[in-house]
């Protein structure tokens, strides 16, 4: 295992990606990640907190195309994501908030999968769905901003 | 111009404009005249923007004069904390304006006014403990120039986060909760003006905007208290200058979902015209480019 890590890392890619340069390699892909991380988040929270109740008024059906932008997000999100693995994976592998923040972005978009298949497709209110999206989402980017700190800690 | 100069700029302008603004909350109910009112409610709320490149560029202006011997230290930390004061209490009276922009229930414009008037008279504090600094001509004849006094805001705020390790981090955390609440609701109700979304009436989809505010303000907190504990890292670095400067006209742009009668109007599958359209478009871009700088703070623009 530590050695398949260490051959990623060596990899013609992953070395690009660290030596890179300013407005490209690591920042571009790093801002590509929040991007991508921010629309999908933010798009899934206005749907979680229409679901929990507010604004009512707006019609689940009228918010069907939002999904469409949500799984270009996730995309852009998991494609810039293993990039940023791939440049230093040896350390991200042993990183336990990386774990961590990896299991809960596993549960919030499965949540999303469900909210597209049993709320916006289905009969379901989706409250409760809309409160572990949120909870999930609120841990995922806490485990990923706090990486930087528990890797130091654990070093 | 350096950020010194501009803060010699803009420092009048919370304490001027929020006069004004009192003025015409005060003439707007003489006179049983909303649109004066709503007049007042928007300057308000654009002082709550303004006011806070007028204290970052005050940071910035006394890393300039802090190695000059004639320029008293003392006065600097008295003007300091008095501003930041005042900056809480502009950010209180801005937020709620916009609430009332939003949706007005008579109460809003009784606390807008009283808080305004608190406000006005912080301001005014806070300008005229400035003016000592480089005016000693001022100082009344038998009297001392200002020291610091209690509170000490910015003292109390930079000691938070440097005496405890753990506020950083959380702030970090805070700072990107905030950035996904107000980008996700303001990229929504945007891509409602846009047509993209069609099928539900201007009018609800609106009522998720105070979700953008709360990620506004949260975003405001957590950041004051990074600049607060790191000012030099900030006032610095090109590219927060100009995360500020796109996150200005940007908060702006929020005022056009907020209180368009063009936008209020719009039926479910209408979209907004050329001039919304042009409006919502580039509020999106405006923020991506605020997400783009302060990711990229670290890597452009810092020495």
């Amino acid at each position: 295992m530590g050695s398949l890590l260490g051959q990623i890392e060596q990899s013609g890619a992953a070395t690009w990606i660290r030596e890179g340069g300013v407005l490209y390699g690591y920042p571009l892909i790093l801002f590509l990640h929040t991007f991508g991380l921010s629309t999908l988040v933010g798009l899934s929270s206005a749907i979680n907190l229409r679901l929990l109740g507010f604004a009512a008024g707006i019609p689940l059906a009228s918010l069907a195309r939002i999904f469409s932008l949500m799984w270009a997000g996730f995309g852009l999100t998991a494609a810039t994501g293993i990039l940023l693995f791939v440049s230093d994976a040896t350390r991200h592998a042993s990183n336990p908030a990386f774990l961590v923040k990896l299991v809960f972005v596993l549960l919030a978009v499965t949540a999303l999968a469900l909210t597209w298949t049993r709320v916006f497709r289905g009969q379901h209110s989706g409250k409760i769905l809309a409160a572990l999206s949120l909870a999930c989402w609120f841990g995922a980017l806490s485990a990923g901003r706090l990486m930087a700190y528990v890797a130091e800690f654990v070093a | 111009m350096n950020l010194a100069h501009l803060h010699l700029l803009l420092n009048h302008l919370p304490t001027v404009g929020l006069g004004i603004g009192v003025g015409l909350l005060l003439a707007s109910l003489l006179k049983k005249s909303e649109d004066l009112k709503q007049a007042s409610f928007v300057a308000f709320f654009l002082l709550g923007l303004l006011a806070i490149p007028a204290y970052l560029t005050g940071s910035a202006a006394q890393t300039v004069l802090q190695d000059q011997p004639d320029v008293p230290q003392q006065v600097i930390a008295a003007h300091q904390d008095a501003a930041l004061l005042a900056l809480i209490l502009m950010e209180i009276t801005g937020l709620v304006a916009w609430i009332a922009l939003w949706r007005f229930r008579r109460w809003h414009q009784t606390g807008i006014l009283v808080l305004a008037i608190v406000t006005f008279g912080l301001m005014a504090r806070a300008a005229n403990i400035g003016g000592h600094i480089r005016h000693p001509e001022i100082l009344v004849e038998g009297t001392a120039a200002p020291v610091p006094g209690w509170p000490r805001t910015a003292a109390a705020g930079a000691a938070l986060v440097l005496d405890n390790p753990w506020v950083w981090p959380i702030c970090e955390v805070f700072h990107f909760v905030g950035l996904c609440l107000l980008f996700g609701v303001v990229l929504l109700v945007n891509l409602r003006l846009l047509g993209f979304v069609k099928g539900v009436a201007f009018a609800d989809v609106n009522r998720l905007l105070p979700w953008a505010m709360v990620g506004l303000g949260i975003n405001v907190v957590t950041g004051m208290l990074f600049f607060l504990a790191a000012p030099g890292q900030y006032t610095q670095n090109t590219a927060f200058v100009w995360k500020i400067g796109l996150m200005l006209i940007a908060g702006v742009t929020l005022l056009y979902p907020t209180m368009s009668d063009q936008a209020g109007e719009l039926t479910p599958e209408d979209r907004a015209p050329l001039t919304g359209r042009i409006i919502a478009a580039g509020s999106i871009c405006l923020w991506i480019g605020v997400i783009f700088l302060g990711r990229f703070l670290p890597y452009l623009g810092s020495e």
